[in-house]
């Protein structure tokens, strides 16, 4: 089974404890066909590629790019092959390991299925304790529930392109977690002067204040590049979860702690005094424009 | 002699144990080997919170499983005396979300899994048309993301409504995307329009096409899986949407139904530990998911179908593409029914006062998806979650054969995998 295209960098996408879902988000991507062209694919998930999962965990090839997806389980079993032999035996090869989705970056969401034993690849949270330690180098975390279909595809194409991605702390590339999920967030007005959202359903209003918006203390870029190509959760009103941080799933999503009707947390970098400070001063203006409905459909005829 | 053959490139994968006579089967059990207790992650969380976790229970229909939680919470505060009355727009919001996870998830199905497998099956290399179910599933999450602002993953339905308020922009977009994928839809795989196909009368209509949907029935009759498949011949419906009744069929009769018969039981797996829990009504085995659907919905193609064919491989296979198209056209129904002057979210008391167990059931792509939650002071004391596919592919013994088990008897190794894939596994529901 030799490879047509043998001068395409080798792509190999592997599971651990997942529920697919980053599987089926890089499926939206909308330049998919002109990046597969650039890769050789030995193994996806959710389509047919050139080898079958029983070939793959021969563990008798190997991959230039390793995706992996989900929380890494050192007891898991895949088609009678210890996960940890694969996972180990393809990121030797790899030039690049990509943890595809906040469970392979950090943990995610089946860590709680075995808290003591499941971690990311690389970092188990914050800690560097995963399995892929002493090829930390090699590997790029890309957090998000799921991962955004663009920041895979900007991460691809870079590799197919020979460029440097550059990291954060957290292996994240910069060019996509440098801002926060605040920023370009349609509600920003709502923000600046301290103006909640009455309740949810609502276009109008700042999310941060009360329905447990995460957005100024996220790193992610889901407000610049967006979801699905139309939109984000702080757009259709929903608060951000902070699903890119190593400590998602945090708890209480849709309520935000506050002190004396201020948020406990402050936006990232922001120091506490002056924020509250700042805040109490917008709060005590009254801007007529921002208090009423945008557009009021029942009365505007 | 019993073969292992590992089942991938569903959602997750499966373990198939054939037992071979003659070359055929005699009889085949199901494991599923991996689990991540969703359940219990849930316990002991602020019960919001379940609107952010269950999606995540499933990459292919997360948003079957939020909706599953909202009406689940909603239930709870009804049965806490008080009643959530909600608005048409959020409600009729909420179905064209479903109703379009349920089209992704069919193109991918098609594409990705079963033409392919086909192929494979009748030992055809034909040209690779993979990319195409991935193409119209994109502008299926497109119009999802308007309303829900991503998918998969989104949490935007709450107790009482949605959290988005969508102005007559996001409508027309979604109008938008809808025409594209209709036209896409027409143009690359049915070969006529959508009224012509699902006006259809008799399986000899499909002659007349040149399509890749043509081709897949040609194929079909090729590999002659309208005599090859058939599970018990009963179905059953139990989510209530704009689409869909409570209901069973025996054959082609219908009964009425209460969500109080389903149980479930360990599934039988002899050679592998297996996390899955078979799901029955009644203590039988019923078939869920687009073919039942289809034969409640009265189309006259899907009666002819079943007449001739009963509840084969092919009758499964083509009631999908129907359902498919039927769905695209109650889509716009749906968006064209939207009054965004209504409010999005009905005011209700905080749900920390709502001690109560709640029950939500939702058609997911493969039938009913079904949640049941106690909430105590605002926090998940108790969750389960029992989905479609423990209903199709439960594994039980040679006696009592679930739908899946009975498909697969007396098939060659081969066909009977291709049967497998027809009821559109999806192993990282199963084992939550």
């Amino acid at each position: 089974m030799h490879s047509k295209h043998a001068t395409k960098p080798k792509l190999l996408w592997l599971q651990g404890v997942t529920c697919n879902g980053n599987t089926h988000s890089f499926l939206n991507l909308s330049y998919l066909p002109t990046l597969l062209e650039k890769f050789d694919v030995l193994y996806y998930p959710a389509m047919e590629a050139q080898y079958s999962f029983e070939e793959i965990v021969r563990c008798e090839l190997s991959c230039d790019v390793l995706v992996f997806e989900g929380t890494y389980d050192p007891l898991m079993v895949r088609g009678d092959v210890p996960l940890k032999k694969i996972l180990l035996h393809y990121a030797k090869s790899a030039k690049t390991i990509i943890a595809a989705g906040s469970c392979a970056s950090f943990g995610g969401m089946f860590k709680a299925s075995a808290p003591e034993r499941n971690s990311g690849i690389l970092f188990d949270l914050e800690e560097k304790k995963g399995p892929l330690v002493a090829l930390e180098e090699k590997v790029i975390n890309l957090s998000g529930c799921p991962i955004h279909p663009e920041w895979i595809g900007y991460t691809l194409s870079m590799i197919a392109h020979k460029k440097e991605i550059l990291l954060d702390d957290l292996h994240r590339p910069l060019e996509l977690y440098a801002t926060l999920a605040h920023h370009g967030c349609t509600r920003n007005e709502y923000f600046e002067w301290k103006v909640d959202a009455k309740g949810f359903g609502l276009k109008e209003g700042c999310l941060f204040y009360e329905q447990g918006c995460r957005a100024p203390m996220t790193h992610a870029s889901c407000n610049k590049i967006l979801w699905n190509e139309v939109s984000s959760k702080t757009r259709i009103g929903t608060p951000c979860f902070g699903c890119t941080e190593a400590d998602f799933p945090r708890q209480n999503l849709f309520s935000t702690k506050t002190n004396m009707s201020i948020p406990q947390e402050t936006p990232l970098g922001v120091p506490k005094r002056s924020y509250l400070t700042m805040a109490g001063i917008a709060k005590t203006f009254h801007i007529e424009r921002l208090e009423g409905k945008l557009i009021d459909y029942k009365t505007t005829r | 002699m019993i073969t292992k053959q590992l089942v991938e490139q569903i959602e997750g994968e499966a373990s198939v144990y054939f037992d071979i006579k003659n070359e055929k089967v005699d009889f085949a059990t199901v494991t599923f080997p991996h689990f991540r207790g969703m359940e219990s992650i849930l316990e002991t969380k602020p019960a919001l919170d379940a609107l952010v976790i269950t999606p995540r229970v499933c990459g292919i229909c997360g948003h079957a499983h939020l909706m599953a939680t909202v009406r689940a919470l909603e239930d709870a505060y009804k049965n806490s005396g008080y009643e959530v009355q909600l608005t048409q727009k959020a409600k009729l919001i909420r179905e064209f979300t479903l109703v379009m996870e349920m089209i992704q998830n069919h193109l991918k199905w098609l594409y990705l899994v079963i033409i392919p497998e086909l192929n494979k099956l009748l030992h055809y290399d034909g040209q690779k048309s993979t990319l195409k179910g991935a193409y119209g599933a994109s502008l299926a999450s497109k119009a999802i993301a308007l309303f829900g602002g991503q998918w998969p993953h989104s949490s935007y339905m709450i107790p009482g409504g949605i959290t988005s308020d969508p102005t007559h922009i996001e409508v027309m977009q979604a109008h938008h995307h809808l025409q594209e994928l209709k036209s896409f839809f027409e143009k690359e795989s049915l070969g006529t329009t959508l009224e012509t196909f699902l006006s259809f009368e008799s399986c000899k209509d499909f002659h007349a096409l040149d399509s890749d949907i043509a081709t897949l029935e040609k194929h079909l009759i090729e590999a002659d899986m309208h005599q090859k498949g058939f599970a018990h011949d009963r179905f059953l419906i139990l989510g209530e949407h704009t689409f869909s009744e409570r209901t069973k069929l025996k054959h082609t009769r219908s009964f009425g139904v209460d969500i109080k018969f389903v149980t479930t039981k360990p599934s039988f797996s002899p050679y592998e530990k297996s996390f899955a829990y078979n799901a029955l009504y009644k203590n039988d085995y019923y078939e869920t998911g687009p073919l039942a659907r289809m034969m409640s919905s009265g189309l006259p193609i899907i009666k002819n179908m079943h007449r001739r064919f009963k509840d084969s491989a092919y009758s499964r296979v083509l009631a999908r593409v129907f359902e498919l198209s039927f769905m695209l056209q109650h889509a716009t129904k749906l968006l064209d029914k939207i009054d965004v002057a209504e409010d999005s979210v009905v005011s209700l008391v905080d749900i920390k006062k709502v001690w109560a167990t709640g029950i939500g059931v939702v058609e997911a792509p493969r039938g009913p998806l079904i949640h049941k939650v106690t909430i105590e002071d605002g926090i998940i004391k108790n969750y389960t979650i029992i989905t479609p596919t423990q209903f199709n592919i439960g594994s039980d013994t040679k006696e009592k054969p679930t739908s899946v088990q009975h498909a697969m008897q007396r098939l060659t190794k081969e066909d009977a995998l291709f049967v497998f894939r027809t009821f559109d596994v999806c192993s990282v529901c199963t084992t939550h």
